[in-house]
């Protein structure tokens, strides 16, 4: 049998009053920040972390609910370009990102 | 151009209260978003990957001056500065606010314009050839028909809830410039052999994962008939097409599974068993709606104007932009000009706030105060004299937008791709980007003749790949970017899908692909033969032997 | 379960019969299509009065011998996008002449019902969630129309516009 694939994952979602995109925090709260966000691990992590989401779609908070797949080698980071790009901006509008995180890296 | 009364005033006055109701209660959570979601489509509404995104109608690519400077508006004041004018002839916002949308389209609706039945599975904007009432070769002005249905087909209550969406599109000109057949219904206007104008109805074309050319299901219909021939058709759809699989949802999928003997038979059947008198327009109606597209007062004007002959012998970069981006007008003296929104390394289709005021203050001095959007992304000035053209040129010069590369292979359809759009498996803008960089030499472009390249991030085709020269799709390859090449594919009356020629490139390899193509090209053209007539002889096999190599 | 009209609650005195239950004397049944074309002759001779059910993938050939003798027909959209029951209202309004109850079911919500109202539906079965507020509030969303309504009342735009002309 293969080796379990290693889990690392966070949550996303965007805001339903202005649609920006949000990361769950290891706060307890929404983030505009990936860097911020809450990594998982495990299994139980990932159920936590879509319950977590399940309830803020349903109390109306946040829609386009998602755990994604992202990397913690230095700053948290979404593992897939188009994750990258949610969490940063449009790649040709340079001007208009944001950074990933809020010292602004 | 057509000015709304007070019906139509008042009906686009009450969808901004219904909206801003249903925007209140989904706030407050007394509408969840699965019940919420159709209804901001059907005002125009998505969710992309950074914000909301909002696309307003342009009633058959015309906008007013006013409504023109209004958009820009809205882009400073409720986006970041820019807006893309798209495929369909529509202008989309990026990054828009929910909750301010019902102030959004309060301002939108000073100027007579909305974001209604721009998404959702409901009858779309219609569009229509951007060179209507100016382009010399055409039998009828199909802006008529254009608001005719743009009417009817505003909240018809039996159509708001279709299998999936429902495109139209409508050409007065044997040259069609309006890709009518790659629509759900293509309108040609035509005479009959009795010289009566009428229509030649086209049904089921499409792009998508299944590109379908239009099946002619009628080769002539009385004018007076266009609406009850239209409901019969949409009654059929909205009776019998799929709603188990969206991607087989499409009236395109209809026609196949049903053939098109069939499709036709039951069409005609509820044609002839409907009560056409109540639905077809009264031809009092009919009088009224053209009234508002009569020619402006244009000058009579001696040709040739001296002024304009002077500038085009003494200035080569001018005479160069007119010859690509100034189109043959019916009116002695005139010409329309193609604004190109394609500067080498710009974002097809983007315009910022400034210079959308800018064009519409050339529009308000040399145009009649009129602007046209095209289905390749770019703007026109229908109206204006030649011997202004040498002063717009230049105004255009000093905004960017005095490119002479319309038709030519920097004159790119892209669609918003992963920078943007949730759907996209790949980017379209950055490849547009390379490509125009690496043709900027206006020299070599000219030399390499029309060429439409188009571009699109998924296989949802937006970007109407299928139907380019040369079409770029964008694949997901296991989490990288890909691009695959079609060839062959036109939009015209000639319609053509492209075909897949090979394995798809990498980012980094795709632009120097294109290139292969183009030189090859280049090197077995004859003399005068355009890239398309030369693929049309040769046909795929030596593009691919460059690309790929002998097998 | 509660049936409304354009104007808030009514009272409802329908009952639905399953296909293999005997049927009643008295009373006003709804039925599947299939036990109405089995049934018909009992469930008109024992019932005061006969209504369908069915959904938009109806064969309408079926049930138009039946209409004069219907006193309604619940026609289900079976999502809130289940366009299909808009064309049969019209159809049953305008080319069959249906003049009964045309009732809708499923899970719409109040903002369509303007819309049912147009093509021909008189009263909305719903569930205990569906807002009367909103309601009240759609039904009298839009006063203009270009379409011509299956149950016209209210002139059309285009008749506006050209007052003489008929
Ligand atoms: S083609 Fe795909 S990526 Fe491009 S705009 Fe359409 S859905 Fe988005």
């Amino acid at each position: 049998m293969a080796p379990p694939k290693p889990i690392s994952k966070i949550l996303t979602a965007n805001r339903l009053t202005n649609g920006e995109t949000l990361f769950y925090a290891a706060s307890g709260t929404w983030s505009a920040f990936v860097t911020e966000a809450k990594i998982v691990t495990t299994q139980e992590g990932v159920d936590e972390l879509t319950k977590i989401g399940a309830d803020a779609y349903a109390a109306n908070q946040v829609i386009d609910v998602n755990v994604i797949d992202a990397t913690a080698d230095g700053d948290i980071k979404p593992k897939d370009i188009r994750e990258i790009i949610r969490a940063t901006g449009p790649t040709v509008r340079l001007d208009l990102n944001k950074s990933m995180s809020p010292a602004g890296k | 151009m057509y000015l709304y009364d007070n019906f139509d005033q008042t009906i686009t006055q009450q969808r901004i209260g219904e909206f801003r109701d249903q925007v209140q209660r989904r706030l407050k959570g007394e509408l969840t978003e699965e019940q919420f979601r159709p209804l901001r489509l059907m005002n125009g509404l998505y969710l992309q990957l950074h914000a909301y995104m909002l696309r307003v109608a342009v009633p058959y690519g015309t906008l007013s001056v006013v409504q023109l400077h209004k958009l820009a508006d809205i882009a400073t004041k409720y986006d970041r500065g820019y807006a893309h004018f798209t495929t369909r002839q529509n202008i989309q916002y990026n990054w828009i606010k929910l909750e301010q949308m019902p102030d959004l389209l309060a301002e939108l609706g000073s100027v007579e314009m909305h974001g209604n039945q721009t998404s959702g599975n409901c009858i779309r904007n219609v569009t229509a050839d951007q060179f209507s009432g100016v382009a010399g070769d055409e039998i009828d002005d199909p802006r008529v028909a254009s608001e005719v249905i743009r009417q009817w087909s505003t909240f018809h209550p039996e159509f708001a809830w279709l299998p999936r969406k429902f495109k139209i599109a409508v050409t007065g000109a044997a040259h069609d410039r309006a890709a009518i057949q790659f629509h759900d219904i293509g309108l040609q206007i035509v005479r009959n052999e009795a010289s009566e104008v009428g229509y030649r109805v086209f049904v089921g074309g499409g792009m998508g994962r299944t590109p379908v050319i239009a099946t002619e299901v009628r080769a002539f219909l009385p004018k007076d008939e266009l609406l009850s021939y239209l409901e019969a058709i949409l009654r059929v759809y909205n009776r019998y097409g799929r709603r188990d699989n969206m991607y087989k949802a499409r009236i395109k999928i209809l026609v196949r599974e049903l053939g098109a003997e069939e499709f036709i038979r039951q069409v005609e059947e509820e044609w002839q068993a409907s009560d056409r008198a109540l639905v077809n327009l009264p031809p009092a109606e009919e009088d009224r709606v053209r009234k508002f597209f009569a020619d402006p007062p244009y000058e009579k004007i001696a040709v040739p104007v001296a002024a304009f002959e002077d500038a085009r012998k003494n200035d080569k970069a001018f005479a160069r932009w007119v010859a690509t981006n100034v189109h043959t007008h019916k009116v002695p003296g005139y010409g329309a000009v193609t604004i190109s929104l394609k500067p080498p390394g710009g974002i097809p289709g983007d315009a910022t706030d400034k210079q959308m005021h800018a064009v519409a203050d050339l529009a308000e001095k040399y145009s009649f105060s009129e602007v046209r959007v095209t289905h390749v992304q770019n703007l026109v000035l229908p109206y204006v004299k030649l011997a202004d053209l040498h002063a717009v040129w230049q105004a255009l010069g000093k905004i960017g937008f005095a490119d002479a590369n319309i038709g030519l292979v920097s004159d790119i359809i892209a669609c918003p791709g992963l920078d943007y759009c949730a759907l996209a498996n790949a980017r379209s803008i950055p490849i547009a980007q390379q490509i125009s960089e690496r043709f900027a030499d206006l020299d070599r472009q000219h030399d390499i003749g029309p060429l439409q390249i188009k571009i699109s991030g998924c296989i949802n085709a937006c970007g109407h790949h299928h139907a380019g020269h040369i079409g770029i799709l964008g694949v997901d390859k296991a989490g990288v970017e890909f691009y695959q090449i079609t060839l062959g594919g036109a939009a015209d009356e000639n319609a053509a899908i492209g075909t897949l020629i090979g394995a798809g490139f990498s980012g980094d390899d795709i632009l120097g692909a294109v290139e292969k193509v183009i030189d090859t090209y280049l090197e077995l053209r004859q003399s005068g033969e355009t890239f398309i007539d030369a693929y049309r002889r040769v046909g795929a096999a030596p593009f691919k032997e460059k690309l790929y190599g002998r097998r | 379960m509660a049936v409304v009209d354009r104007n808030g609650p009514i009272a409802d005195s329908w009952k639905r019969l399953a296909d293999d239950a005997p049927v009643p004397q008295g009373g006003s049944v709804i039925v599947s299509l299939a036990r109405l074309k089995s049934d018909d002759n009992a469930l008109f001779a024992a019932a005061k009065n006969v209504g369908v059910e069915f959904a938009g993938d109806v064969n309408l050939e079926e049930v138009l011998a039946y209409l004069p003798r219907l006193s309604l027909i619940v026609a289900r959209l079976t999502t809130m996008r289940d366009g299909r029951p808009f064309s049969i209202g019209r159809l049953l309004r305008e080319r069959h002449g249906y003049k009964g109850d045309l009732r809708a079911a499923g899970p719409f919500i109040p903002d369509q019902v303007l819309f049912l109202l147009r093509v021909g539906f008189t009263t909305f079965e719903v569930d205990e969630g569906f807002s009367i507020d909103a309601l009240k509030r759609a039904v009298a969303a839009f006063t203009a129309w270009y379409q011509r309504s299956a149950t016209p009342a209210t002139p059309t735009v285009i008749e506006l516009r050209h007052p003489g002309n008929k």
